[in-house]
């Protein structure tokens, strides 16, 4: 099987996946206890571009993603995919979850399948884009092993694979390597660029690993600490494809700085924020309930 | 999660090319590379030999078993004596039956077709009984756990029928339905229903929500999302009321027979006591254990015929 020739049938080549946030506001709660959680948000995403958003804890990446993903309305302005309003949650927008999130019941490739089998594809073309795209991910030997036989790094590839598996405009990636140990996400961010080579869709990364960002990315968004605002857009004019080499590039090296530089004012003037605000309430949009029981 | 992108880590350092040095551009050598290193299931520990190991199996099998049998021998032993002598310390054993004669017994009832009817009948109001409360209660207890409106509508009036034991439904429950017949039903309904939708609920409560947002990403509309995200998702909490719900079903029944019964193994150990025919009693508690704990067994079987995953997820040992 030529995975070359098959995916291209996956995955045609289009101009969509263009997010737009517009003056994008976030709150939480009423009155006293309101939470402004980003303010005054413009980014976009050019189809088929890979664009990264860090920050320190607590900034509001997440609740951006949230609100692309349909998972939270916001409170101001509008978010776009291709000149639509976004509202609620599709598989035109397949979504990588920190947790892993896979079906424990289901094995690996009936995961993968599901999206397939909500659109109504039928069982055997199912199959055999799952087989496919598993096999791409080096997963293929693991089709029939539940989600909690396979180590966490071969879990995110089921997690990428299965929405990719849609075929979506968009994939929107929340921490997806936060989980994982450094090795192993070394490797995952080499795959995911790789993958990203084949299919070229625009993804929406979050994550709080500069290098990660810069890798991976063509362009960088930097937030502030809460309430969130874009700090700073840097583009990463680093050739694709990309390999670890270009890490201890100069202009890697330069980006590096110059990014890390504005996190750290910007992860003191979070951890000031805590501080001031009796220690762990800054986590709270964040982390949120569930993240908590993700810690204990 | 909350930690800060501080990371110290050496731009040019020489380790880099190291760690990525197996990582070409295709992707297909890259995962295997890696992805089998990380983790298989049969650990690739030394095997010992198939012989050995089966050995090994059936001598801590063999030690299970003896254990058990000395128990199980104990009990019949200590029967045995204490009615044989027929002692009598407070606790009086002279009117009770021997092993010997509950064993004679259990021989005569089996050419006896009433016995066999009996043990039939009350088979028959068991899966009636629990087949409507599973349906009904894993029915209702997906939408109760599902729809805060529902709930609060819903729960309070079970909340308030709960706490009432199903042996305590006999009389209405005579008067409420036609006939004998499915007033005992209703009793074995009863018993297991309630069991069965609070584990329900409280099933669907503890789905991971990441996993329903996953599932609406993927496309799954509201009954999609019903059927193969929160059904199986709680579906080993609801084994779990399941097999309580047998358990309270066969009390509940047993003590209905004995009430307002007409047949059923429960109906047959008190029959036997108004007729002063002891064995009869005792081989009756024995049939209603034996049943009970078949039935159980039952539920075990189903659960893991259907839930094959769980043997992963709780990883035994957690090496």
């Amino acid at each position: 099987m030529n995975p070359e020739l098959e995916t291209s049938t996956i995955n045609a080549p289009s101009a969509l996946g263009h997010i737009v946030l517009e003056n994008l506001s976030m709150s939480f709660g009423q009155g006293v206890s309101r939470i402004e959680a980003v303010q005054a948000i413009d980014l976009n995403v050019a189809p088929g571009e890979f664009v990264s958003i860090i920050g320190p804890s607590g900034c509001g990446k997440s609740t951006l993603l949230n609100v692309v993903a349909g998972f939270a309305t916001p409170s101001g302005g509008q978010v776009l995919l291709d000149g639509a309003p976004i509202v609620g949650p599709g598989p035109e927008r397949g979504v990588v979850f920190q947790q892993y999130s896979l079906f424990p019941w289901m094995s690996v490739r009936k995961n993968v399948e599901f999206g397939l089998k909500m659109k109504g594809v039928d069982t055997s073309k199912r199959e055999t884009t799952a087989r496919t795209l598993l096999g791409l991910a080096g997963l293929l030997a693991f089709e029939n092993h539940f989600p909690d036989q396979l180590s966490g790094g071969m879990k995110q590839r089921v997690g990428i694979v299965r929405a990719l598996a849609t075929s979506p405009q968009v994939m929107l990636m929340d921490e997806p390597f936060g989980a994982l140990d450094a090795q192993t996400r070394v490797v995952m961010q080499q795959i995911l660029t790789n993958m990203w080579q084949k299919f070229r869709l625009s993804v929406l990364f979050i994550t709080h690993d500069i290098e990660e960002a810069i890798f991976l990315s063509d362009r960088v968004y930097v937030m502030t600490a809460r309430p969130g605002r874009i700090k700073a857009e840097i583009a990463i004019a680093l050739p694709r494809p990309r390999t670890a080499e270009m890490m201890s590039s100069i202009e890697f090296t330069q980006i590096l700085h110059k990014l890390r530089n504005l996190i750290r004012e910007e992860s003191l003037a979070a951890m000031g924020h805590e501080l001031d605000a009796g220690g762990l309430e800054g986590f709270s949009t964040e982390v949120g309930p569930a993240g908590l029981q993700h810690l204990v | 999660m909350a930690s800060l992108p501080l990371r110290v880590f050496t731009p040019a350092g020489a380790d880099k090319p190291a760690i990525s040095a197996p990582l070409g551009p295709e992707l297909s050598a890259v995962p295997i590379s890696t992805g089998r290193a990380a983790v298989l299931p049969p650990a690739p520990r030394a095997e010992p030999s198939a012989a050995a190991r089966l050995g090994e199996v059936l001598r801590s099998q063999l030690t299970t078993l003896l254990l058990g049998a000395c128990s199980l021998g104990s009990l019949v032993l200590l029967w045995h004596l204490a009615t044989t002598y027929r002692w009598d310390f407070y606790i009086r054993f002279a009117n009770l039956p021997t092993p010997m004669e509950v064993a004679t017994q259990l021989g005569m009832a089996m050419e006896n077709t009433s016995f066999i009817h009996n043990v039939g009948m009350s088979l028959r109001r068991i899966a009636i009984g629990f087949a409507v409360a599973t349906v009904l209660g894993v029915g209702l207890g997906l939408a109760i756990g599902r729809y805060k409106l529902l709930r609060q509508l819903m729960f309070p009036a079970m909340e308030a029928l709960r706490p009432i034991p199903a042996i305590a439904w006999v009389p209405i429950s005579i008067m409420l339905w036609p006939d004998n017949e499915v007033s005992i039903v209703f009793i074995t309904f009863i018993g297991a229903f309630f069991p069965i939708l609070l584990n329900t609920v409280a099933g669907v409560q503890a789905v991971d929500a990441v996993l329903l947002r996953a599932g609406q990403c993927l496309g799954a509309r509201e009954p999609q999302l019903m059927w193969h995200v929160v059904l199986p998702g709680a579906a080993p909490q609801v084994f779990t009321g399941l097999a309580v719900g047998m358990g309270v079903a066969w009390v509940s029944l047993i003590a209905a027979e004995m009430i307002s019964g007409q047949f059923g193994v429960g109906y047959f150990t008190w029959e036997a006591y108004s007729l002063i025919s002891y064995a009869d009693i005792v081989l009756g508690m024995i049939t209603i254990g034996v049943l009970g704990l078949g039935c159980s067994w039952l539920i075990r079987a189903a659960s893991n015929l259907c839930l094959p995953w769980l043997a992963y997820s709780k990883p035994a040992g957690q090496s």
